[in-house]
């Protein structure tokens, strides 16, 4: 392979691993505050990409579709909460696993039949020229990923470290049975955890969505490789998730150029079950003390 | 007899009839059902070992089934094996990479397991898809079912091989569930850490029940493979993961008949699909299910009202759907996904938990007769303590970052004593006692056990050199009785090897391992409740049951971690009684406590701790005059003698 082709695999590699970073982001949201994630997150990333897509076929324009494509992420997470975790977090078990799957496994086939199964594209105002940097092609959709991922993982951590919610959100993530007895409601505390990540998935989904195209299954090849990112960077890192995520992505990008695009998934997962194994809390992960 | 009589007659009559159904009916379609039931039964309770005993969630079952089902077809197809050496290739395939991947996993719990098992299902995949050179890739792989000792087998033939299995798999299985093999899986399922501090090892425990698990899928995958006689990568993905699961749930978790349960709904799933009045009557079925278990467990006040209603609303959008959708085979994922929520939400022990409470009750199903106990010298023979120190800590370091939780202790413990460890919060007595057991490495300094050194930082060695411990926090296996909790940990009984365990021919040490477990019940007083679930017991009932499971270790040395928390006075008095009885086995036991009282009447040496040293140690008489012990408690000097001194007995 020569350098350029190998410059260009990698620099469109890093971008995709922006959006695994993102998704991965919305688990750590959740993670810190319940000690648990969406295993149907995916399945968010793409009911919200259909949405928005929906939205700008009735000819809403492309800027007042994002904040309503949020707000409906959020309101999916909220429903994911009440039905699936909310309970199991109460019997203090491991229920919610298998619940967040079964939510996710309605959300898509109700999006197989309501929207069908092809795949759409996703329009958006940018130009498609790509721009020349260093002999390197970059597309005006994977600048908007960068940006757009950046610029909520930036919000959201201004929020928590800048508000009194924000504040809430920190101190139940820290010691949850602590905060309640400083009057902060845990319970919608989990809340906001899940419509924040809901959120998430939102912009997710649609910043993805013009590069990947929006269909039922978009987000099953996307969630593995998230989940892949948020286990090796470590259940509480955001920076994390960004290293990692962008290097899952350059490392998928030149394997699958070389072994055949089959073999696509193969590293993340691979990556995952090793450092489940070396390291179950993460690469920035701290490690906790068993306490009897 | 009864029992046996019932319970086997029911496994039999089930079992006979499956078997004659085709010498009546020769329709093949019915054939080809009861074949996949077979295969699926055989599937199912190898995830039920996962899913039930182990209580993980396992996606990654299917991936064993496909493997199995390929190693089979590749054994036929490229090697040209019969079928008996495939069958046993499929099943080690799953074995040996359910043990593999076992491994690695061993350390996780929940949501981790769930995604190492989901990843190692679609690497899987993968594999199966881009091997293109070994599996035909997605082409397929197409292969003839061999002979069987030269003849070939006709459609009921290979049912009636794929049935036979099934008894054999379903005898075998239910002999290992029901023995300490069984009972350790639910025990690391409830509390790995006490799995590890009774001396069982979660390690070897969760490998095993996982490598099992998977080799039954791979046998499945074998079957399989000999049933279609044509493989695709395709079909092994999630979307049959899912309603492998919905078949474990909806038929009922760690139970046989819950599998089978579960099997005949999974395989007859498209017939309920495709037909939509069988699809109605189902949802109707299922929705009156809901509406009388929701409100029965409301007046029960055994549901929460989300657990009652959310099941209900759900079924209830089954009926609508029913009513609405034209083709209910294109809504079959969120069909499942409605139907699967319902079940563990509303009906989390699945239908043969709902059924068998109430055949119990029908056919008035004795329970398990309990033998005999044993004698209580048979099985803690009294030792006399020769006048030695036992167990001795040397400079003893334990930090957290900066914290110095234990920070240079240097303590001898004299054999047959009662010795008390007392000190203010955070002064350092449950890291000592964590060091000891082997929950934490010491940072520095030395434990030795009769002048050896003791393991560090392993509870399974530390338990097996012969200390046994309680926990402050209860750290009880929930879901077992009181005398399975007892059984679990009881030391030098279980030697058959597990062949013969498979056979159910370890009978002999079964009964033996319940009647001493009923001798150190009825020691510590539970002999009544032995059959009560531990997480049913009284707060009470449960301190007094952590005592009597570090017993069965049959310990040189107990550790008590303050067995008198929270417990009402009489019980405190019920356990200091208890405790002096151990004492006269001949047992060393250290004893942290808070009661003053307790460690006044039970203790023969006191070691008091502040700030993770010895600040004083002796009797308990001149510990609660030493100045430097009142001021460690009160944080002011106190007048020598005279005057009140704060660790007075409270019942004095």
């Amino acid at each position: 392979m020569t350098l350029p082709i190998f410059a260009q695999m990698a620099v469109s590699g890093a971008f995709m691993g922006l959006v695994y970073a993102l998704i991965a982001y919305g688990f750590q949201l959740t993670y810190a505050t319940s000690k648990s994630i969406n295993f149907g997150q995916g399945e968010l990333v793409m009911v919200s990409a259909f949405f928005s897509l929906t939205l700008l076929n009735l000819g809403v324009p492309y800027w007042a579709m994002i904040p309503c494509g949020l707000v409906f992420g959020a309101a999916m997470g909220l429903v994911i909460e009440r039905t699936a975790v909310r309970l199991a977090l109460e019997q203090k078990s491991e229920g919610w696993i298998l619940l967040s799957i079964i939510g996710g496994l309605f959300l898509f086939s109700t999006a197989e039949n309501i929207w069908g199964r092809d795949d759409h594209p996703f329009p958006t105002p940018m130009s498609t020229d790509p721009i020349h940097v260093l002999g390197v092609d970059v597309t005006r959709n994977e600048i908007a990923v960068a940006v757009g991922v950046f610029a909520i993982m930036g919000l959201i951590e201004l929020f928590k470290r800048r508000t009194l919610l924000g504040k809430a959100f920190e101190a139940v993530s820290a010691d949850r049975d602590a905060a309640e007895l400083m009057g902060i409601s845990a319970t919608r505390t989990v809340m906001l955890s899940y419509g924040l990540s809901g959120a998430v998935a939102a912009v997710a989904g649609i910043l993805v969505s013009p590069i990947t195209t929006v269909g039922p299954t978009m987000a099953s090849a996307l969630i593995l490789k998230a989940f892949s990112v948020a286990v090796v960077a470590g259940l509480d890192s955001g920076f994390g998730v960004v290293v990692i995520g962008m290097m899952l992505g350059i490392l998928e990008s030149l394997s699958s150029f070389q072994l055949g695009s089959g073999w696509r998934e193969a590293p993340g997962l691979v990556l995952l079950i090793l450092a489940l194994a070396l390291r179950p809390t993460g690469v920035f992960g701290k490690t906790a003390i068993r306490k009897v | 007899m009864k029992r046996l009589l019932l319970i086997h007659g029911a496994e039999l009559i089930a079992m006979a009839l499956l078997g004659s159904i085709p010498l009546f009916i020769s329709n093949p379609y019915v054939l080809a059902l009861l074949t996949l039931l077979a295969i699926y039964g055989i599937l199912l309770i190898g995830l039920d070992v996962t899913v039930g005993f182990l209580g993980q969630v396992n996606l990654g079952h299917v991936a064993f089934l496909g493997l199995g089902a390929y190693a089979a077809g590749l054994m036929v197809t490229r090697f040209g094996f019969g079928m008996i050496p495939a069958l046993l290739a499929a099943m080690a395939v799953g074995f040996i990479l359910g043990a593999l991947l076992a491994l690695p996993s061993l350390r996780l719990e929940g949501p981790q397991f769930a995604l190492a098992t989901l990843s190692f299902a679609a690497l899987s995949t993968t594999a199966l898809n881009e091997l293109e050179g070994l599996t035909g890739g997605a082409q397929g792989l197409s292969l003839t079912r061999p002979p069987w000792f030269g003849r070939e087998l006709t459609p009921p033939g290979f049912y009636w091989l794929c049935l036979a299995m099934l008894v054999l798999v379903w005898v075998l299985m239910r002999n290992v569930l029901a023995s300490h093999w069984g009972r350790a899986f639910e025990a690391l399922r409830d509390s790995p850490i006490a799995t590890d501090a009774m001396g069982v090892g979660t390690y070897r425990h969760k490998v095993a029940a996982f490598a099992l698990g998977s080799g039954l899928g791979g046998l499945a995958g074998g079957l399989y493979a000999f049933n279609f006689q044509y493989l695709q990568p395709q079909s092994f993905t999630y979307d049959l993961m899912v309603i492998l699961l919905l078949g474990v749930v909806l038929g009922g978790r760690k139970s046989l008949w819950g599998a089978l349960v579960g099997a005949t709904l999974v395989v007859l799933l498209p017939n309920l699909l495709s037909n939509h009045t069988l699809f109605r009557i189902f949802a109707g079925v299922g929705f009156l299910v809901m509406v009388v278990t929701g409100v029965q467990g409301l007046i029960r006040k055994r549901l929460r009202p989300f657990q009652a209603l959310a099941p209900i609303v759900a079924m209830g959008m089954l009926v609508l759907g029913g009513f609405v959708v034209e083709n209910t085979e294109n809504w079959r994922k969120a069909i499942f996904s409605l139907m699967l929520f319902s079940v563990v939400v509303g009906l989390p022990e699945g239908l043969m938990g709902f059924l068998s409470e109430f055949l119990t009750q029908a056919f008035k199903v004795p329970p398990v007769p309990l033998p005999e106990p044993a004698t209580l010298d048979s099985v803690l023979p009294v030792r006399i303590p020769e006048d030695s120190p036992i167990l001795v800590l040397e400079d003893l370091k334990r930090y957290f970052g900066g914290v110095k939780a234990v920070d240079g202790l240097s303590i001898t413990i004299r054999a047959g004593s009662i010795h008390g460890l007392i000190g203010p919060n955070g002064s350092g007595k449950s890291t000592v006692v964590n060091v000891i057991s082997g929950l934490y490495l010491p940072t520095a300094g030395r434990v030795l056990l009769r002048g050896k050194p003791l393991p560090l930082g392993s509870l399974v060695k530390v338990a097996k050199a012969g200390v046994a411990r309680t926990f402050q926090n209860l750290q009880l296996f929930g879901e077992l009785t009181a005398l399975e909790n007892v059984m679990v940990a009881l030391r030098g009984v279980y030697h058959s090897p597990l062949p013969l365990v498979l056979l159910g021919l370890a009978y002999k040490e079964e009964q033996k391992a319940r009647a001493e477990a009923l001798t150190l019940l009825e020691l510590v007083g539970l002999r009544e409740e032995a059959r009560t679930k531990a997480k049913d017991l009284t707060y009470g009932a449960q301190r007094f049951l952590e005592i009597g499971r570090a017993l069965a270790r049959k310990p040189e040395i107990l550790i008590l971690d303050e067995p008198a928390a929270g417990l009402a006075h009489p019980d405190v008095l019920k356990q200091i009684e208890v405790i002096q009885r151990i004492q006269q086995r001949g047992m060393t036991i250290i004893l942290i406590e808070h009661h003053m009282d307790v460690v006044s009447e039970l203790c023969d040496v006191v070691s008091v701790l502040d700030g993770g040293r010895l600040i004083a140690e002796g009797s308990p008489e001149t510990i609660k005059r030493d100045p430097k012990v009142v001021e460690a408690y009160l944080g002011q000097p106190q007048p020598p003698t005279g005057g009140i001194s704060p660790l007075e007995p409270l019942t004095a």
